[in-house]
């Protein structure tokens, strides 16, 4: 894998056209991980799932390089129901990018791929991001402003994408006192690719941040998403993740309260049929007094699935006051299913409110006697309980248009 | 209507229904009294197909044989139980869960299904006559419901099915008296030629409302003593001690 990492490291760099500079600090970061690879389940975050298995297993021959131009957007994918501002990627190449609903001068945009700031390294998939970042937007929206409409980043692949690693990196700022709805939207067409995506959000004071991260569509890509959330003195960030499409997915969140009476909300839903595999992974650090934090997670798992979810709430010393919360719960509707959960508090603060829960079980059979005694099919009596099990976290989220949005991808007619 | 002859109904091997006959006609209300532990809320899951439990003997059912039915299935062709305690039902939406069970119910019978206007005109008219306040529908299945607003959406549900013969299992317990009149009254609304119940209680109290055409005392598995509604009366100031 060395060889192809170099070779295709020296085609990427040559390709993106960056300063010597951005060439240096990229190979420090391919040196990083080339000495230590894909994770495996030896080191403890991965001990749920081994990803340098699961990609040799799923990928044969992985590409590092890919040199595919943007292709035509095919418009019926597009989200119908409200209006919405867009940022199209296609097999990982920015194709469009329509604000058209905002005050531009209040919004402002890079591409720059030649950042020379420091890059936090926190694991080997950031450093191959790092050096192989392909794809690179920063969206920064100016003190007071309030987006009128969401902004969709739609992220599509066609089946041109094949055995191919994507390294995309989105950073969202937002200044003092504004406000964004954010989607992150996947639409999957191609098979058996790495998808590796950086999404950093810096969130000021008063501002508040909802972002949707949707991944439906049933597909083989396996998926790695590393959130980092930094959050000023009385902002939010309500966070929704919606894992039920790829073959695996991690998700990691790690989140900052670096001021006080901010609050962070990461809610979702993971629902998996045949061998998918998908975990979520928190680390909430509250680092300021009157920081409040609210976890809650459904899995719904099928067939041969797995899921997971490692929660951490870290409180510092300094963070009196903290509120912090989390509770997971899983269904399992099949011996031949797994779930995983490892709720870990880690306080060092003496005045906080701090809990965790975790369950998992079967699907209750008095419930859906009395369904079918109201005459619901034994299918019908399951879904509705199903749907109902999962409809507790997405009733948390507060934009009654996504919401619906999410209802609808879900199947649930009102 | 419902014609059972010898039905016994064995639980992890503990034999709890030991051979009941009983023969319920057209318009009839029948009530069955028993102490605890007699086969009360046995004989209703074995009725309403409930899982779990190895049955013998024969029940017809509008001359079908109603135990190779499916529960659904028996729901389908009029059969309804009130459960003793309804189950709760996080994040379903009881207007919707109601409208799914009627729209099974229309479409096993080669009904036209109600669109979502003809329903809420339906239940709006059947929650003012049971005196329901129709809010609690936009909540989530009894959840957080009291007592009574369970039992009361239990009638209301049997209200809107319109079902052929209705089960109450202990309907009258846990309910306030004024509850106890509201739901009495819903039960005396369906009363018809055509519909038939069933009555599961442990006291008198309930049958002061809805006065059955029969009353039967299930002691042990088996009626042991069938009568007029006198006889509840009778238990009442006896006791099933002097039955047994």
């Amino acid at each position: 894998m060395i060889d192809q990492l170099k070779t295709d490291f020296d085609k990427t760099i040559t390709n993106l056209k960056l300063s010597n500079k951005g060439i240096e600090i990229r190979r420090k970061s391919l040196n990083q991980f080339s000495e230590n690879g894909f994770p495996n389940k030896r080191i403890e975050d991965w001990k749920f799932s081994d990803l340098n298995q699961i990609i040799s297993s799923n990928i044969k021959g992985l590409n590092f390089y890919s040199n595919l131009t943007s292709d035509k957007v095919d418009e019926s994918i597009f989200i119908n129901k409200f209006k919405h501002n867009k940022i199209v990627f296609i097999n990982g190449v920015i194709s469009n990018i329509d604000l058209s609903h905002e005050d531009e001068t209040k919004v402002s945009l890079s591409k720059n791929l030649d950042l020379d700031e420091d890059r936090k390294e926190v694991n080997p998939l950031i450093s191959l991001n790092n050096a192989f970042t392909s794809s690179y937007i920063r969206v920064i929206v100016h003190e007071n402003y309030s987006f009128n409409n969401p902004l969709i980043i739609y992220n599509i692949s066609n089946n041109n994408l094949k055995s191919t690693a994507l390294n995309l990196r989105t950073d969202i700022v937002l200044e003092k006192n504004t406000n964004l709805k954010l989607i992150t939207l996947f639409d999957d067409n191609s098979e058996n690719n790495f998808i590796n995506i950086i999404q950093n959000f810096d969130i000021a004071q008063d501002a508040i941040l909802k972002s949707y991260k949707i991944d439906h569509k049933k597909n083989s890509n396996i998926k790695y998403f590393y959130n980092n959330i930094n959050l000023g003195k009385n902002s939010i960030s309500e966070n929704f993740i919606f894992s039920t499409g790829s073959k695996f997915i991690k998700n990691e969140v790690n989140c900052n309260l670096n001021d006080q009476f901010s609050s962070a909300f990461i809610n979702g839903i993971i629902n998996l049929t045949d061998t998918q595999h998908h975990e979520i992974k928190t680390n909430i650090n509250h680092l300021a007094e009157n920081t409040k934090s609210y976890q809650l997670i459904k899995s719904v798992l099928n067939d041969n699935s797995k899921g997971i979810y490692q929660g951490k709430i870290f409180v510092d010393a300094k963070a009196q006051k903290t509120n912090g919360y989390q509770l997971s719960k899983a269904l399992l509707l099949n011996e031949n299913t797994e779930f995983n959960g490892k709720p870990e508090l880690e306080i060092y603060a003496d005045d906080v409110k701090c809990s965790h829960g975790s369950t998992s079980g079967n699907l209750d059979e008095d419930s859906v006697f009395y369904l079918m005694s109201r005459g619901l099919s034994r299918q019908q009596s399951k879904e509705l309980l199903i749907n109902g099990f999962l409809m507790d976290a997405v009733e948390k989220i507060t934009d009654f248009e996504i919401k619906d949005l999410i209802k609808d991808l879900m199947g649930i007619a009102e | 209507m419902l014609q059972i002859k010898n039905l016994k109904a064995k639980i992890d091997n503990k034999e709890i229904l030991k051979g009941l006959n009983l023969d319920i006609k057209p318009g009839e209300v029948h009530a069955i009294m028993g102490p605890n532990g007699s086969g009360k809320s046995t004989l209703s899951n074995v009725l309403s197909g409930k899982k779990g439990y190895s049955v013998s003997g024969e029940v017809k059912y509008l001359n079908e044989n109603l135990l190779d039915l499916e529960i659904e299935e028996r729901a389908h062709k009029g059969i309804f139980l009130a459960f003793q305690y309804p189950l709760e039902i996080p994040g379903v939406n009881t207007n919707i869960f109601l409208k799914t069970s009627l729209n099974a119910i229309k479409k096993a019978k080669g009904e036209k299904e109600l669109d979502a206007i003809e329903f809420l005109k339906l239940v709006k008219q059947k929650a003012a006559e049971l005196k329901f306040d129709e809010k609690i529908l936009s909540r989530q299945l009894n959840v957080g419901f009291s007592g009574g607003e369970k039992k009361k959406n239990e009638i209301l549900q049997m209200s809107i099915l319109n079902p052929k013969l209705s089960i109450l299992d202990e309907t009258d317990s846990g309910l306030d008296i004024d509850a106890l009149k509201t739901v009495s009254e819903g039960v005396n609304a369906l009363r018809s030629k055509d519909s038939s119940f069933l009555i599961i209680t442990h006291y008198q109290r309930l049958l002061d409302y809805i006065e059955p055409d029969f009353v039967h005392v299930l002691i042990n598995g088996q009626i042991v003593k069938s009568g007029g509604s006198e006889l509840a009366l009778e238990l009442e100031s006896k006791g099933y001690e002097s039955l047994s």
